[in-house]
């Protein structure tokens, strides 16, 4: 998998927007790649910087009042960064495909759903009208939608949260690209149609497309996921290959997150929480950003922050206790 | 038992489908399509089904936001919707819901300050003074930083708007709080946080919680009782951990199987095939039937009514399936 040179490469990645209160950092010193065919999974606390991350690497976060500071995001020896917007254009919906988090910025609340999935079609391909109406038709289908020839004439109010979900999906498939972002695109799915969806993404990757996977659902993660990272207030704070990553956590966040799963032979017990809160993004303690929540910090932690470091092939952590939690035993 | 808090008998909302330039109606979406159920005070009742299958419907119908075609909706005794807007103020206050989406249900151009307090104001809860106070403790309810008062709402991450809508909806002090996927946008930890929330608010001031949800887990946790929806109407309902660990009706069946859980082993999964069915043009007899890996003649033809059931292991529910003894 490491051999190739990676599809896309994120390096330093910094954004940060300016709020009434001062700048406000959002994501922080942040360098990932995805290989071919990868499927990489993004975790962590709401609010901590993943969406941000992956708008960012299209260039798709308001500016003003957002800024990327720093960073470097390569694809197809291409920094996206650099691109002047007329070559970064057809990449979008083309060779990278984005399914957000907000509906509202993928789909038009005044145009029929049809028209918007016949027009992404051909804007990227070479299609006449009808083929894009009858490839808009097919995916629709694919993604469950029924009687799809009719809900190709209905406005995005007319359809439920989960088919309107469903809608981006097929939008951000249909063009076929190299690369697909999707930000928690099964959160408003049923279980039974989330597994066909997420075949579908699976079947993507018989064509070497890969997905960045941005979920909180640790469940669809460990059924997809190749790798992991897990993010904690604006940066990341570990990575590793799912099963390890899954059963031996090195970051005391990670640990916590994996132990706040709510299983569903659960009893009536208390839901388990990380205590204590998520700092602040306008102003982060000056050490580890977890400690304060930690039940491992000592002073070291408090006084600054540990580097994200390789752990063992393929995994990062920063921690200070990253090689102890590494050596010690599995997760329960 | 006493009379519950809310009472839904055969309720049915269908959207018109207008087609060609004179908006002709050629037909119905029979969104929610005869659903009886109730809700006792202080009890939470999970709703869970497939999507588009007419759960929000059911809620926006509850809230009076969708004219209802039939059916009948009891409050506390008392007829709901439609009634003149004057009367049905206090019933507005009595009903809220957390809406699915948490990017559009909030008004892009008021700050969080006028967002969770506005309905305190309508309602003469609170004088205008008392209004940053109440801000401050609202957003300490729902565990987020007093110093986003003055902030917009495009300005804070899914997860971050959607505790803003439940502190919203709570500062009315409501009897029944109809949540829609309140939780799906929050990670696990801050989802267990905003639970333990929604439990403690509920034990506190003795709410009923209407709570549509995908995610089992979640509704095993904190429903006592779940209704299972398909197309429009029940298939399934009774204890949630009864249904859950014994579920009868095929449909419930493939949901409980379809769960993804970290480190799980390749549990038996059962896969729908066939297309879903169009709620315009819903499938004769039992509704699933053009899906169910158990169906037979019988059931393209006859409606199952759902009955009172007591399978050989699992607790007593109501079932809407015609081969129900075969199969528990
Ligand atoms: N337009 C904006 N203006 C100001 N701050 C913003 C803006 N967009 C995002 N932020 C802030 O950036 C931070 C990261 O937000 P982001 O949406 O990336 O979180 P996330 O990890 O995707 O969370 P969630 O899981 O809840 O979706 C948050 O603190 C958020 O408040
Ligand atoms: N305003 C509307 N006009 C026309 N059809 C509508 C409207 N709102 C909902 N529908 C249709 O009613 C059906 C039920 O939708 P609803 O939003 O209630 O589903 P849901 O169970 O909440 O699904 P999800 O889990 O995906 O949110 C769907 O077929 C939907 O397309
Ligand atoms: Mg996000
Ligand atoms: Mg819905």
């Amino acid at each position: 998998m490491n051999s190739n040179p990676p599809l896309l490469d994120i390096q330093n990645l910094s954004v940060a927007f300016d709020t009434d209160e001062g700048p406000l950092t959002a994501v922080e010193n942040v360098s990932f790649s995805i290989a071919r065919g990868e499927v990489l999974g993004l975790v962590g606390e709401s609010g901590c910087g993943k969406s941000v991350t992956a708008l960012s690497l299209l260039r798709l976060i308001p500016m003003p009042p957002g800024r990327i500071q720093s960073g470097k995001v390569v694809f197809d020896n291409r920094d996206l960064l650099r691109l002047p917007a007329s070559e970064l254009q057809p990449i979008r919906g083309g060779q990278i495909s984005m399914i957000f988090q907000e509906p509202a910025s993928a789909l038009s609340p005044l145009h029929r759903v049809g028209a918007q999935l016949m027009e992404t079609l051909r804007l990227h391909q070479a299609i006449d009208r009808p083929a894009a109406w009858a490839t808009s038709v097919e995916w629709l289908r694919k993604v469950g939608i029924p009687d799809p020839e009719q809900r190709m004439q209905a406005y995005p109010y007319e359809l439920s949260g989960g088919m309107l979900q469903r809608v981006m999906i097929a939008m951000a498939l249909m063009t076929r690209p190299e690369l697909i972002i999707a930000d928690e695109p099964t959160t408003a799915l049923d279980v039974t149609i989330q597994a066909q969806v997420l075949q579908l993404l699976r079947d993507m990757r018989t064509q070497s497309t890969a997905l960045l996977l941005i979920t909180h659902d640790l469940g669809v993660v460990w059924e997809m996921c190749d790798r992991v990272l897990v993010m904690y207030a604006s940066q990341i704070v570990e990575e590793g290959p799912r099963s390890e990553l899954f059963h031996r956590p090195c970051h005391p966040y990670t640990r916590a997150l994996l132990g706040s799963v709510i299983s569903l032979t659960g009893s009536a017990e208390r839901l388990v929480t990380i205590d204590g809160q998520v700092p602040s993004p306008l102003s982060y303690p000056r050490g580890c950003r977890f400690a304060p929540r930690c039940p491992y910090a000592f002073d070291r932690c408090r006084a600054g922050q540990p580097p994200l470091e390789s752990i063992a092939p393929q995994r990062r952590s920063a921690c200070f206790m990253a090689s102890a939690f590494a050596q010690g035993g599995d997760m329960p | 038992m006493t009379a519950p808090l809310l009472q839904v008998r055969d309720l049915k909302t269908w959207f018109p489908i207008k087609r060609g330039i004179f908006a002709r109606t050629t037909g119905y979406v029979r969104a929610v399509d005869g659903v009886t159920f109730a809700v006792q005070a202080g009890e939470t009742v999970g709703l869970v089904g497939e999507s588009g299958c007419g759960k929000t419907t059911l809620g926006r119908t509850l809230m009076g936001l969708e004219p209802r075609r039939a059916g009948e909706i009891h409050f506390g005794g008392t007829p709901l919707w439609p009634r003149r807007h004057s009367a049905s103020l206090p019933f507005r206050r009595r009903i809220q819901m957390i809406f699915q989406d948490p990017f559009s249900s909030l008004n892009p151009r008021l700050t969080v300050l006028d967002i969770i307090t506005e309905g305190l104001l309508e309602h003469g809860l609170i004088r205008p003074r008392e209004r940053t106070e109440a801000g401050v403790r609202l957003l300490q309810e729902v565990g987020m930083d007093p110093d986003v008062l003055h902030r917009y709402p495009h300005e804070f991450s899914g997860g971050q708007r959607q505790r803003l809508s439940i502190a919203r909806a709570m500062a009315l002090r409501p009897d029944l709080v109809i949540c829609d996927e309140p939780v799906s946008a929050l990670d696990v930890s801050v989802r267990a946080q905003v639970l333990n929330l929604l439990i403690d608010l509920g034990a506190a001031h003795r709410l009923s919680y209407l709570f549509i949800s995908h995610d089992l887990g979640v509704i095993r946790h904190i429903c006592s009782r779940v209704i299972v929806m398909y197309l429009g109407v029940v298939v399934e309902s009774g204890p949630t951990s009864g249904i859950i660990d014994h579920p009868v009706h095929p449909y419930t069946r493939a949901l409980v199987s379809a769960v993804p859980v970290p480190f799980g082993s390749g549990r038996q999964r059962v896969i729908l095939s066939g297309e879903v069915p169009s709620a315009a043009n819903p499938p004769s007899g039992c509704r699933f039937h053009t899906r169910c890996p158990y169906a037979m003649p019988d059931c393209s033809r006859i409606a199952p009514p759902l009955e009172r059931f007591q399978p050989s292991t699992g607790a007593a529910r109501e079932v809407a399936c015609l081969r129900k003894h075969e199969l528990a």
